[in-house]
């Protein structure tokens, strides 16, 4: 069986094209344990292989390392056969190995074909645009890849975005392609589009890297998968010989309740309410339409939905962050339309953010200062201004003891040095411990080990049971589902429907994520 | 108002023109691979001092001019390398490379005997091209012509895609394989070249001596010049004219009988101060910078 | 992970000051060297002259008071993230302000405060547009502050030559009034009481920034925005409170000059008494890190290099522009972070040779 590129080198399918052997990476100092530990991995010619893990499993680190990005620490990378070592990407990509990462490596501002040419190993003052444009328009037309070379990236949407990811890669003729989690910014049915090509790429006689931590993913492209944990390998399997629970197992350990039993709370009180809203940055989408939403007293609400599709901008206009574009929101009975941050939060919204390091915590500043960030000016904390050390120090701790955040020294600690679970410990007990009316939570749990996620699931149960609002933005649909009395679905700037969370349809609302209109029977 | 007083103005004008250009083309190189240079004053006052030095001791104007490039590339290469491979701040390096031009420049010239204020002779300036209406400093239509060249640079070559993506992307600049820091420290000693041929143009062409105070602010001009532009060489050379008419205008009040009497001299020396406050407030907003302008970049 | 005990974290950006200073005085030995002088007799004769004697101790911190202020005005604004580079033209507005109120012929009491406060609202005056200006058109501050620097330059120039005009002395100002003069502390010397005006301005910054609300809003907007907003803190608010009260500093610090240096007790033209009093303020900010008490003593130790280094101009024949050289390298070592790294590594390296 031979297949020949187009100007590649003649492969056997099945030949392995690149092999780690006991691979190792450590960062001293920073981690405990080794990120990896003695990690076995190869690919082949012809095929998809599957890297699955959670967050912070490796992943990333295993690409990186294979790709050139990082230095390995100890054991032995071989590209056909032959010992290799690279020290920077581009001898990785000069080996025929290349990666797309996860995060979009490209300049906004430039034009596919400018972004292709940043890559190029061409004369200083040559300008090779127009032969650029014309091989992009042929990989385009081998790999069904839709993409103008002489549009603005910035102007593309995120799944043609991650397109021309691809095509900077394949632009060099790779044989191995690693994709660190490419499916993160796209519907589901981008992905699928998306699978058609790594497939087409595949059986051109290129070996595919794909991580994910997506089971529907992973059946739907994989040829083999091997399962990592906390930096070990649990084992290589063709994907024939799996099954979803065997794989789900491995992966995550045990499984997460469907739906956590609580007790109804009656309230008719509206804590959230907006009308026809139209959150500040997406009234230029097409079709945008206003957004309606209505959260009562004492309920969760989730709202599920592929990242980048309108929660960022929907989270900001109900915190204060940024004013929508038009229509109005309601807190509690009163019109907050185009009200500062602070009103928001003196009427009681609280707001765990997703970026939590870039917003949700100055990391300069002491832990004690950080856990008043929002109380400092109010009293018992200061009086006329002046700052109380004191009553900024007992409430600290409180905050510190209850929510078990490791920190070595209140005054002397610069949140900086913290690690993410324990930044994301603070936040929470600095944004529920005055049993707020409202809470705007996004991707509360993510990082946090499995007994922090559970407590969190309890606080937030807790909260409700006092009547607080909840608005839980998550990616993790295991989460919204657990959790949610109702679940509303966001697609593209729009509330795609809204289902009751107790025996909701995973997929009805898988369908709503990428689109769809079906109603919930 | 008779014609030869417009051909003066507009003569006075281009030589003003020149050294706040050719700052702002520098900056330009280097604001577009991620750098922020608030040094560049200090760059002109080394240049010029560099430029009459050179001069002086070869007997040439082009030694001169060349010496100020020189010794820009120098400076350029300490800000660079302070800002890459050593990660220091761009902001504080800056600041102390103007410090450091207002004190050796003050200390040369009081070593050099004359304190304050040394001039250049003659034979060694840089020889200018009569026009018959007027003469011409050689320095106007290469000016223009590196205004041309770096826009072609930037926009038209491989090398311009690397510069300008390691400013607006550093990380995906990385990935690709190109090297940032070497990129960066490449457009800082470029950038230096451009300031210290500046510098040089102000003592051994336009003034013909070297003061403590002869840059006046133009490095600081040139970096709004470059905010007007929003990075195009093209438009900081249509600034820099616009400038220097305002800074010729400004030369040619106050010698001019009749209205010095009227505005004070020290009013029209605000001038080209203002105006470059209430261009630069006009402008903002409509222009875009690099993304990672003035952040440092580090390999995560 | 052994995290490291505070005093050596507090220790860390003093030693990185030292050796800064290390590195500006052996840099402007070689350039001694270069130009002929002997760099001992020079050093020895600095070292004398600043502090050798009651007499030049007075004179150090003479040269140090508006030094702190003039810090302040910088390092208040790099807390809050703003680089105000403005101090140096609101300083002449401050000293010409205080100056004018003495047309005002105000009674004993009240004069030296009215002076006072005329010279920080000034000084507030001259800063506001560069505040207006970065809100209302984003225009940074580093280009704004410096094209009113040098429109100040000119406003003053003005001023002495054509509105606050000594009638006996065409070449300055008129002179503050006697009742508003500093208290002269030694009789000899020119410290003025102006230090410990300067003294408690230090006291009150400090406690604004790390004892007040403000002071918390300040710092956290200075460190990210981003937070700061979501923490319900107005960014703008801080960058119109950080340039008003830099503002008000920088104009109490041409107050302190003009009022408190015999023996015109006026502002002379060419601004020679004022000139680079902001700019090296920038200096005096950088090496004392930007905090109220590291200012202090790295205002001492620019006074005394001023001091010491018209000594030295006499003495060896250094000129007092090697200062300025001294000065300015110091600031470069300052910008890199890595440079108590590299002298240790550099250190590590020689003894690993031998």
């Amino acid at each position: 069986m031979k297949t020949r590129s187009d100007s590649g080198p003649v492969l056997d399918k099945g030949d392995v094209l690149l092999e780690a052997r006991g691979l190792s990476k450590g960062f001293p100092g920073v981690w405990e344990h080794l990120i990896l530990d003695q990690l076995d991995f190869d690919v082949r010619s012809g095929e998809v292989h599957t890297l699955l893990g959670e967050n912070g499993a490796g992943k990333t680190v295993i690409a990186n390392i294979l790709s050139g990005y990082y230095e390995k620490t100890e054991g032995e990378i071989r590209v056909k056969g032959k010992l290799v070592h690279f020290r920077s990407p581009r001898e990785g990509l000069a080996h025929g190995i290349a990666m797309v990462h996860q995060e979009l490596m490209l300049v906004p501002a430039f034009t596919v074909a400018e972004n292709i040419m940043v890559g190029l190993d061409a004369p200083l003052f040559s300008y090779g645009i127009a032969g650029v444009e014309k091989r992009i328009q042929r990989l385009v037309e081998r790999y069904g890849l839709q993409v103008d070379p002489k549009a603005r990236v910035e102007d593309l949407s995120a799944g043609q975005q991650q397109r021309v990811e691809i095509l900077k890669v394949l632009f060099h003729e790779p044989e191995v392609l690693l994709l660190d989690e490419p499916t993160s910014l796209l519907t589901p049915s981008e992905a699928d589009q998306l699978f058609v090509v790594l497939r087409a790429m595949a059986d051109d006689g290129k070996g595919i890297v794909f991580i994910s931590h997506k089971m529907r993913e992973v059946f739907a492209v994989s040829d083999r998968v091997t399962v990592l944990k906390l930096g070990k390998t649990q084992g290589t399997c063709q994907i024939a010989e799996t099954n979803e629970d065997e794989l789900t197992r491995r992966t995550f350990g045990e499984t997460v309740p469907d739906y956590m039993e609580r007790p109804e709370v009656a309230h008719e009180e509206l804590a959230l309410n907006t009308i026809e809203m139209v959150p500040s940055g997406l009234e230029k989408k097409p079709n945008s339409q206003g957004i309606s939403l209505k959260i009562r007293c004492g309920e969760i609400m989730g709202l599920a939905g592929v990242s980048g599709n309108g929660q960022t901008e929907l989270i900001e206009a109900v915190t204060g962050l940024v004013p929508p574009a038009s229509g109005e929101v309601w807190i509690l009975n009163a019109d907050m339309t185009g009200r500062t941050p602070k009103e928001f939060i003196e009427r009681g919204v609280a707001h765990i953010p997703e970026r939590r390091r870039e917003i949700g915590i100055v990391e300069q500043m002491h832990v004690a200062e950080n856990v008043v960030l929002k109380d400092y000016r109010k009293t018992p904390f200061s009086k006329n201004t002046v700052l109380r050390h004191q009553q900024i120090s007992s409430h600290a701790e409180k905050i510190v003891e209850k929510f078990n955040a490791l920190v070595p020294d209140l005054w002397q600690t610069e949140c900086r040095i913290l690690s993410g679970g324990n930044i994301q410990r603070l936040i929470l007990g600095r944004e529920t411990w005055r049993k707020p009316p409202v809470i705007i939570a996004s991707h509360p749990t993510e990082g946090l080990d499995a007994k922090a996620i559970r407590h969190t699931w309890e606080l937030f149960l807790a909260l409700r049971a006092e009547g607080s609002a909840v608005l839980l933005v998550s990616e993790d649909l295991d989460e919204i589902m657990s959790l949610s009395d109702r679940i509303a679905v966001m697609f593209e700037g729009k509330i795609m429907g809204i289902v009751d969370g107790k025996g909701a349809d995973r997929e009805i609302l898988g369908h709503w994520m990428a689109g769809g209109t079906a109603s919930a029977a | 108002m008779e014609l030869t007083h417009l051909w003066g103005i507009l003569f006075i004008s281009l030589h003003a023109m020149v050294p706040i250009t050719l700052a702002a083309i520098g900056e330009t190189i280097e604001e577009s691979a991620g750098l922020f240079n608030i040094g560049l004053e200090g760059i002109l006052l080394f240049g010029a001092l560099a430029g009459a030095l050179g001069a002086q001791a070869s007997g040439s104007a082009l030694v001169g001019l060349l010496t100020g490039m020189g010794v820009g590339a120098l400076i350029g290469l300490v800000f660079g390398t302070i800002s890459t491979s050593l990660r220091g701040s761009q902001l504080i390096s800056g600041v102390g490379i103007n410090l450091l031009a207002l004190g050796f420049v003050a200390l040369m010239l009081s070593v050099m005997g004359a304190p304050g204020f040394h001039s250049v002779a003659r034979e060694v300036q840089v020889p200018l091209i009569p026009l018959g209406v007027g003469n011409l400093s050689p320095l106007v239509p290469i000016t223009v012509a590196v205004a041309i060249g770096v826009w072609w640079l930037l926009r038209r070559t491989q090398l311009g895609i690397w510069i300008r993506a390691v400013g607006e992307n550093p990380a995906a600049a990385d990935v690709a394989g190109i090297r940032v820091n070497r990129v960066r420290l490449g457009a800082a000693v470029a950038a230096g070249v451009l300031a210290g041929l500046a510098g040089a143009y102000l003592s051994i062409d336009w003034f013909g001596a070297v003061t403590k105070e002869i840059t006046a602010g133009r490095g600081f001009i040139a970096l709004a010049i470059v905010v007007f532009s929003g990075l195009n060489p093209l438009l900081a050379l249509l600034g820099g004219f616009i400038f220097g008419f305002f800074d010729g205008l400004a030369t040619w009040v106050a010698t001019y009988p009749g209205i010095k009497d009227i505005i004070p001299w020290q009013f029209v020396a605000m001038m080209p101060y203002v105006v470059t406050l209430a261009v630069v407030a006009g402008m903002i907003g409509r222009v875009r910078f690099p993304s990672a302008l003035g952040v440092p970049y580090l390999r995560e | 992970m052994s995290s490291p005990s505070s005093w050596i974290r507090n220790l860390t950006p003093i030693t990185e000051s030292l050796l800064a200073g290390v590195v500006g005085l052996v840099i402007g030995a070689f350039i001694m060297l270069a130009f002929g002088y002997n760099p001992l007799a020079a050093y020895r004769s600095l070292f004398v002259g600043s502090v050798g004697s009651v007499y030049s101790w007075a004179e150090l911190f003479a040269n140090a008071t508006p030094l702190i202020l003039t810090a302040l005005t910088f390092a208040i604004a790099m807390r809050g993230g703003l680089f105000n580079i403005g101090a140096e033209g609101q300083l002449y507005m401050g000293a010409l302000a205080a100056v004018s109120v003495s047309l005002l012929h105000l009674p004993a009491p009240f004069n030296w405060i009215v002076a006072i406060l005329a010279a920080m609202v000034a000084g507030m005056i001259w800063s506001l547009p560069v505040a207006l200006l970065k809100l209302g058109r984003g225009v940074h501050e580093v280009i704004s502050t410096i094209m009113f620097n040098w429109i100040a330059h000119f406003f003053a120039f003005y001023l002495i030559a054509n509105v606050l005009t000594d009638p006996q002395r065409g070449e300055r100002t008129i002179a503050v009034s006697e009742s508003a003069r500093l208290t002269r502390v030694f009789p000899d010397a020119t410290l003025s009481s102006g230090l410990f005006i300067s003294l408690v301005t230090v006291g009150v910054i400090f406690f604004l920034l790390w004892r007040t609300s403000t002071g918390f809003e300040i710092r956290s907007v200075g460190y990210n925005p981003h937070a700061s907003h979501y923490a319900g803190i107005s960014i703008r608010k801080q960058v119109l409170r950080v340039f008003l009260i830099g503002g008000a500093i920088a104009g109490l610090a041409g107050a302190i000059v003009v009022m408190g240096r015999p023996p015109y007790y006026a502002v002379l033209s060419g601004l020679p008494q004022l000139v680079n009093l902001g700019f090296d303020g920038i200096g005096v900010a950088m090496i004392g890190r930007n905090h109220p008490i590291g200012i202090v003593f790295a205002a001492i130790f620019f006074g005394g290099l001023m001091t010491g280094g018209r000594i030295m101009q006499f003495d060896p024949g250094v000129p007092f522009e090697l200062v300025r050289v001294i000065q300015g390298v110091i600031i470069l070592a300052l910008a890199i972070p890595e440079l108590r790294r590299l002298f240790f590594l550099a250190r590590e390296r020689l003894a690993g040779r031998k």
